[in-house]
């Protein structure tokens, strides 16, 4: 058992690692650099880099050296908790992301907390009531959010928010708490602000969990011990919620380690139509300006965080399943 | 088959809702009556801005101030306000455009993030040493209250206001701008090329502290046109806000008393960069370009009319007023009117453009797009706002720059290279279409000539020289260049025998024009001369690194700013090695007169090259008349070929909510004016 | 759009394959049948029964008739502009002229309204422009190499692309409905073809992982954790954009199918692997073992045939994350452009608020992938659930 957790610990940071080199090589993969897009903004608006000044830029960035140092300056940088200068931000790459962390996180776990509201009821009913009408009619309702691409829902959701419901455009706060310090008044406005978000992002994960949810109940509506409390009378609903649906549930509660990085890594684009102060715009501009250090970071935070939760997650699982336990030894 | 019945109905639903939700049918009824005005005239005013007083005898004598500031003084936190301002006979005074304005308010935009900096830089822009009027055409004080050129226009003095202070009150004198030149400017650890507008015929230029307040600029050569550089957007005399915000150190002044604690030569290198290292930066280089900029760092001490509070760098970019500007309107008021401006963070431009039509923001030009105008004028009464269109003055918002050191593909480089094949492809293009298409019909179609009523203007016939369709002529030309035979599709083949002659056009997404739409349909265009055109579009990167690889046969890109030829030529002629879509190749050539790059072989080229080197000496009249022949060889060269212009495309759609006062119906829309500066938003204020 | 969250996709849960078993009709007759009847007799009877299923692939069917036959079903040139008919609104068809029945539509004049700004369109009563089915109109090469002028509807004068406007036409007036069907055919196809390379990588490195376990197992799990620990956005990103510019449209297809199919592999490797291990334990291939069978043998003639099923729900079932990360791509600005056309090319159009509320039809393409996705989904659940007959 601890032979297996050290080897799973070993693995993890040789895969923590990989992702590192191979999120440095794909931020370095398009051609140009930092300065090469830095130019590009500025001549687009009117002024101009010298190639003087490009040189010198470089330098001082560090970006004129072969990648192979490069990467290893920044894993030499990781290691002391410096994830550099967020290039275009002049900032702290930790500061920008830290800013916007804590929002992601609510925003995620809104999503989540829909996700399962919706499918998990779902799921029950359309495993219970097999084939039946209301089975396809939710099923087709559930599928429906992964079938339309996010990007359109979210424009479409926002414009008919502002539209038809008078709801502030995008965003996380009306404008007059956008800027104010934390107090219960902008809590409130952040909760009334997170359902359109938090419904565009949720609806793509339904389907999935329905499905799962769905078959896993039937695994267990099948055994014998359901069969057997039929039989002995007990109510039909306590039939299915006190041991089936718990035991479906299980499954469920081993992969809360990693939905949180799926989620932050899947509402990149909706969180750009919406205009949410998240980290998947961050990523999205870090990316298209070649800021490595930012970009860089938040790759390996996400994979990080991914590693981490399927490691948590396997654990869990073992703890809680047995003959896993025993599997894998 | 209960699936197939959804899915009709979801489908019937999709389409009775798109019927519903546009208003067509509606609008039907309304068709355009016959003869009815251009299309856009109706939003388009008057052009009108405030006047900038210069005779002192019509300076207020006293003075009021903002009631926020008042009650400061009165605490005892701020010295009052006749201290604070320069000497009344020094003072910046602006006549508002209607009346004396109120104080207070916040004035709520749209930003896009870090690298939105221009999105300010254009507000405050009062910091530069000397500016334009509202028409963009003569030159006016600014920070400097007045200059002088010598005779022999080797020599440029400004004068500075007395009294006049910094953002912390510490006085502005020609020191700042001795400490600019000196520890600035000159060390190449800083600024390692000298700047193109601070030099003339390769020769650099030299700054001299006359006095406290007055600070001259002096050549080697003649060179009269430097004042018009201290006024335009140039690195030297765009302000210290602006380029500090482009992080390339223009300005020609900065606060000597703030940022000497970053630099090496009043500590030691190591205390420096022990300085930088402390605060996370890799070395007192960078450390010094974040403390440059008035963007960034709202400690930096500033001459603008507002200071930034909250950096552009978190997701509010917000500046107050600064208690010590040095302008005042007519009845002694210290300007600016408007306590405040907060720009919130618009993830996307889209965003941006709907908030604007909730009526989330008092003045909006940038980022607002011309394609969404139906839905902003539907949305007016709602939003209780007003459209305003600012038609800018440069001749093609889309122009197709040919590469004319393209040579990767000889055969191509030489048609590219070949007048004729030129004019076939200017005359090759229906631009109505284009102007009906995406600019809703608002722009003007014709050559990249600059509008006819601006300075360089060589006549309104000029803008539709090789710049209307006319396909007999285009196939004409085609057939004399040799183009003759065609495949069975009826594409022109190539003289060499390699298949049909078939052009590559780059175009850059998600700009203010939609480049590649306007390729594609350019595409189907030149169907009928028989030329296959590829449209590619590239990431602006990407495209860009192209250009400089000489790698383009044709580039998208708009021609702004060639309106004012000589303070900002590069969309005009390939003379700016930094960016020449024309031919980086030739810039270069002759930028280093002749010692790198390549000396295109085309005779109009040179000349083109040596009359616009030697206008910068020139007076005015006969520069004007270079600037006129040149624009005329431009045209008849067809380096660039137009097709619409003239347009609001560029930040002249405004979004004006109805309570603000003081804003123009039209506003000069250009570069060097610094739109809207040139309207003085420091008389903006809230009704 | 990234993958959506796989959440019990845990390696190690039993196969999600459950099934109530065949609901035997009573009497010997019919448990006959099922004794003899063929394993993929028995999946067929199975997959009946889930309507949503037929329904998704009768939809599918329709589908891939018009990418086939996109020419066909389109009746202009899907490129064709024409600023002077931009943002048409799509056409009321009047199906019965003077009692009978003889579709038209009425002819349209057109100008830009200077007050809202917007192109005003009139219907010209005393125009009718009659339409007719299997009319002949711009040549094209059917299935790429008959010469051909027919199209599924076409007008009885003139040319359809003047005046025929069934979707209505987009910015540069360009035909929505002709547009479409050119799109459904690269849409569809870069499902086909991203779901065929990631089919490849995913059984043999699944397979190998799985046949083998072991050491070769632990690398290609590795590899498969790491892939899917990095966010999909940067591998795009970083990919597309080292695309040399100079690649032509087909070229940047194949790239973008190529790198679609680089996320989806994984997770059709997983399956595979886990099928493997468990069929290892399996008595019929001890058996096989035991009599001397050859590896391949055994793999290829008594485990492949037994999971081919599982195989082919999972490959559908791929196919709309793929669609779905099509449109994305071309939202980024990564996947197709134009002159490329397809679902997620026209959405880039309609990606914008003057779209949404002054020519929502050009929303339309959202709908085909709705139906699209769900009906590849519909389908890969009755597959699956089909998949284990004697269960």
């Amino acid at each position: 058992m601890v032979a297996y957790i050290v080897r799973r610990l070993l693995l993890a940071v040789l895969t923590v690692w990989a992702i590192s080199v191979l999120s440095f090589a794909i931020i370095h993969l398009p051609p140009g650099d930092y300065v090469t897009s830095y130019i590009a903004s500025m001549s687009a608006s009117g002024s101009a880099v010298s190639e003087g000044e490009a040189i010198a830029m470089r330098e001082q960035l560090g970006l004129d050296q072969p990648i192979t140092i490069q990467y290893a300056k920044w894993m030499g940088l990781m290691l002391q908790g410096n994830f550099g200068m967020a290039m275009e931000w002049g900032r702290p790459v930790s500061d920008v992301i830290g800013d916007r962390m804590s929002l992601t996180v609510v925003i995620s776990v809104a999503a989540i907390i829909f996700t399962w509201a919706v499918a998990l009821p779902i799921g029950i009913y359309s495993a219970v009531y097999r084939y039946s009408i209301l089975d396809y009619a939710f099923t087709f309702i559930g599928f429906i959010g992964l079938a339309i691409p996010g990007f359109m829902l979210a424009l479409i959701v926002m414009y008919i928010g502002f539209a038809y419901f008078g709801a502030n455009v995008g965003g996380l706060f009306s404008p007059d708490y956008a800027e104010a310090p934390w107090s219960w008044a902008r809590v409130w406005d952040l909760t009334l602000h997170l359902p359109i978000p938090a419904i565009v992002l949720g609806i793509s994960g339904t389907a999935q969990l329905i499905r799962i949810m769905r078959s896993n109940l039937l695994d267990e509506l099948r055994k014998p011990y359901v069969m057997t409390a039929r039989a002995r009378g007990l109510p039909e609903y306590r039939v299915i919620l006190k041991y089936p649906v718990r035991v479906a549930l299980n499954p469920f509660v081993s992969t809360i380690g990693y939905l949180l990085p799926y989620v932050v890594s899947g509402s990149i684009i909706v969180s750009l139509v919406l205009s949410l102060p998240t980290v998947g715009p961050l990523l999205l501009k870090a990316l298209i300006a070649q800021d490595m250090f930012l970009a860089g970071t938040i790759v390996l935070l996400l994979g990080v965080l991914t590693v981490v939760g399927t490691f948590i997650s396997d654990l869990l699982l073992m703890w809680v399943d047995p003959r896993i336990r025993l599997g894998q030894q | 088959m209960k699936l197939m019945r959804a899915v009709r109905v979801l489908a019937s639903l999709g389409l009775a809702g798109a019927f519903a939700m546009g208003s067509v049918g509606a609008a039907a009824q309304t068709a355009a009556p016959a003869g009815a005005p251009k299309i856009g005239s109706s939003l388009i005013g008057k052009l009108q801005g405030p006047e900038i007083i210069r005779d002192a005898k019509a300076f207020p004598k006293t003075f009021k101030e903002a009631p926020t500031l008042a009650a400061l003084v009165k605490d005892g936190k701020l010295p009052a306000v006749d201290k604070r301002l320069p000497e009344p006979s020094q003072l910046f005074v602006v006549k508002p455009l209607d009346q004396i304005g109120k104080y207070g308010g916040n004035w709520r935009r749209a930003f896009t993030g870090p690298a939105d900096h221009e999105n300010g830089n254009r507000i405050v822009s009062a910091d530069k040493i000397l500016t334009f009027d509202y028409t963009g055409t003569r030159i006016m004080p600014s920070l400097a209250r007045d200059w002088k050129v010598s005779d022999d226009g080797k020599t440029t003095t400004i004068y500075l206001r007395k009294g006049a202070k910094w953002s912390d009150g510490k006085p502005l004198t020609a020191d700042d701008f001795i400490f600019w030149y000196e520890d600035i400017y000159l060390n190449k650890n800083i600024v390692p090329t000298p700047f193109f507008e601070f030099q003339i015929d390769g020769k650099p230029g030299t700054m001299r502290k006359i006095d406290d307040y007055t600070v001259a600029f002096e050549f080697a050569e003649p060179y009269a046109f430097f004042v018009y550089q201290l006024a335009g957007s140039t690195a030297i005399g765009a302000g210290l806000a602006t380029r500090g915000a482009f992080q390339n150190w223009g300005g020609a002044y900065a606060p000597a008393h703030y940022l000497k604690q970053f630099l090496p030569k009043y500590s030691s290198e190591e205390a420096a960069n022990k300085k930088a290292k402390d605060l996370g930066f890799d070395n007192w280089v960078s450390l010094l370009r974040n403390r440059y900029s008035w963007a960034l760092n709202p400690e930096l001490p500033v001459m603008t009319p507002w200071k930034t509070v909250s950096p552009i760098n978190t997701p509010t970019w917000a500046m107050e007023r600064n208690p010590y500007f040095w302008g005042v309107d007519t009845a002694g008021n210290q300007l600016p009117y408007i306590d405040r401006i907060t720009m919130s963070l618009a993830e996307n431009a889209e965003v941006a453009n709907l908030r604007a039509i909730a009526g989330e923001y008092d003045i909006q030009e940038r980022h607002m797009h011309l394609s969404k105008l139906p839905v902003f004028l539907e949305n007016q009464k709602k939003g209780n706002y007003t459209v305003k269109l600012d038609p800018g003055l440069n001749g093609a918002d889309v122009a197709l720059h040919v590469g004319m050191a393209y040579d990767a593909d000889p055969e191509i480089g030489k048609l590219l290279r070949n007048k004729d094949f030129r004019h076939a492809l200017a005359l090759g293009i229906d631009r109505d279409q284009l102007n009906e298409a995406f600019w809703l019909g608002v722009g003007t179609a014709g050559s990249v000539a600059p509008a006819p009523d601006s300075v360089y203007s060589p006549g309104a016939e000029w803008n539709k020289k090789w710049g209307v369709l006319d396909l007999r002529q285009s196939n004409e030309l085609l057939d004399k260049v040799g183009l003759t035979k065609k495949d069975p599709e009826g594409y022109r083949l190539r003289p060499d025998g390699k298949g049909r002659v078939r052009l590559e056009m780059v175009t850059v997404g998600g700009q203010f024009v939609p480049y590649t739409q306007v390729g594609e349909m350019i595409k189907q265009q030149w169907k009928k001369i028989g030329i296959d055109v590829d449209i590619k579009e590239l990431e602006r990167n990407l495209a860009f690194t192209r250009d400089n690889n000489n790698e383009n046969q044709i580039i998208t890109w708009a021609n702004d700013g060639s309106e004012v030829l000589f303070l900002f030529p590069r969309h005009a002629l390939p003379v700016d090695a930094a960016e020449a879509h024309m031919g980086i190749a030739f810039a270069r050539w002759y930028a280093s007169k002749g010692q790198s790059g390549k000396k295109p072989d085309d005779p109009e080229m040179l000349r083109a090259f040596d009359l616009f080197r030697s206008a910068f000496g020139m007076k005015e009249e006969d520069r004007v008349k270079a600037g006129k022949e040149l624009w005329k060889i431009i045209v008849e060269q067809t380096w660039s070929i137009g097709t619409v212009g003239q347009s609001p495309a560029f930040m002249g759609v405004r979004i004006v909510k109805n309570n603000m006062g003081n804003v123009p119906d039209r506003q000069t829309n250009a570069q060097h004016v610094r739109t809207p500066y040139s309207s003085q938003p420091i008389t903006f204020y809230f009704k | 759009m990234k993958r959506p969250p796989k959440l019990a996709a845990t390696p190690r849960s039993p196969a999600v394959t459950i099934d109530e078993g065949v609901v035997l009709a009573a009497g010997g007759q019919a448990e006959q049948r099922i004794a003899v009847a063929t394993q993929w007799q028995l999946m067929w009877w199975r997959f009946r029964k889930h309507r949503l299923a037929l329904g998704g692939t009768f939809v599918l069917v329709l589908f891939y008739l018009v990418s086939l036959f996109a020419d066909f079903f389109a009746y202009t040139d899907p490129n064709e502009s024409d600023a002077q008919r931009s943002l048409i609104a799509p056409q009321q068809i009047h199906w019965r002229d003077d009692g009978s029945f003889r579709p038209y539509v009425h002819a349209l004049t057109g100008a830009r309204d200077p007050l809202t700004f917007k192109r005003v369109y009139v219907p010209d009563p005393g125009k009718k422009v009659y339409l007719s089915f299997f009319a002949s109109g711009e040549p094209y090469q059917f299935l790429g190499f008959i010469p051909m002028d027919r199209h599924l509807i076409g007008v009885q004068e003139g040319r359809a692309g003047d005046s025929l406007f069934l979707l209505g036409t987009d910015l540069q007036g360009r035909d929505m409905w002709s547009r479409l069907m050119y799109a459904t055919q690269t849409s569809m196809t870069i499902g086909l073809v991203s779901v065929a390379l990631s089919l490849v990588l995913g059984v043999v490195l699944g397979g190998v992982s799985g046949f083998f376990g072991g050491m070769i197992d632990t690398v290609i799990q590795r590899i498969i954790e790491i892939l899917r620990s990095i966010p999909t956005i940067p591998l795009w990103m970083g990919l597309a954009a080292a695309l040399p510019a100079e690649w032509s449209v087909v070229q940047v297809y194949f790239a973008i199918t190529i790198i679609i199919s680089l996320i989806g592999w994984t997770e059709l490797a997983r399956v595979v692997r886990g099928r493997f291990i468990s069929l290892k334990e399996e008595d019929f291939v001890m058996a096989a073992e035991l009599v001397g069978c050859s590896k391949s043998r055994i793999i290829f003639r008594h485990m492949v045939p037994s999971f081919i099923s599982h195989i082919i729900a999972a490959t559908t079932l791929a196919i709309p994350a793929i669609i779905i990360s099509e449109t994305s791509l071309s939202f980024l600005g990564l996947g197709l452009r134009p002159p490329a056309i397809s679902w997620g090319v026209l959405l880039q159009d309609a990606q914008n608020i003057q779209a949404l509320v002054i020519s929502p039809w050009l929303l339309v393409p959202t709908i085909p992938v709705v139906v699209a996705v769900l009906a590849f989904n519909f389908m890969g659940d009755g597959i699956r659930d089909a998949a284990d007959p004697y269960l």
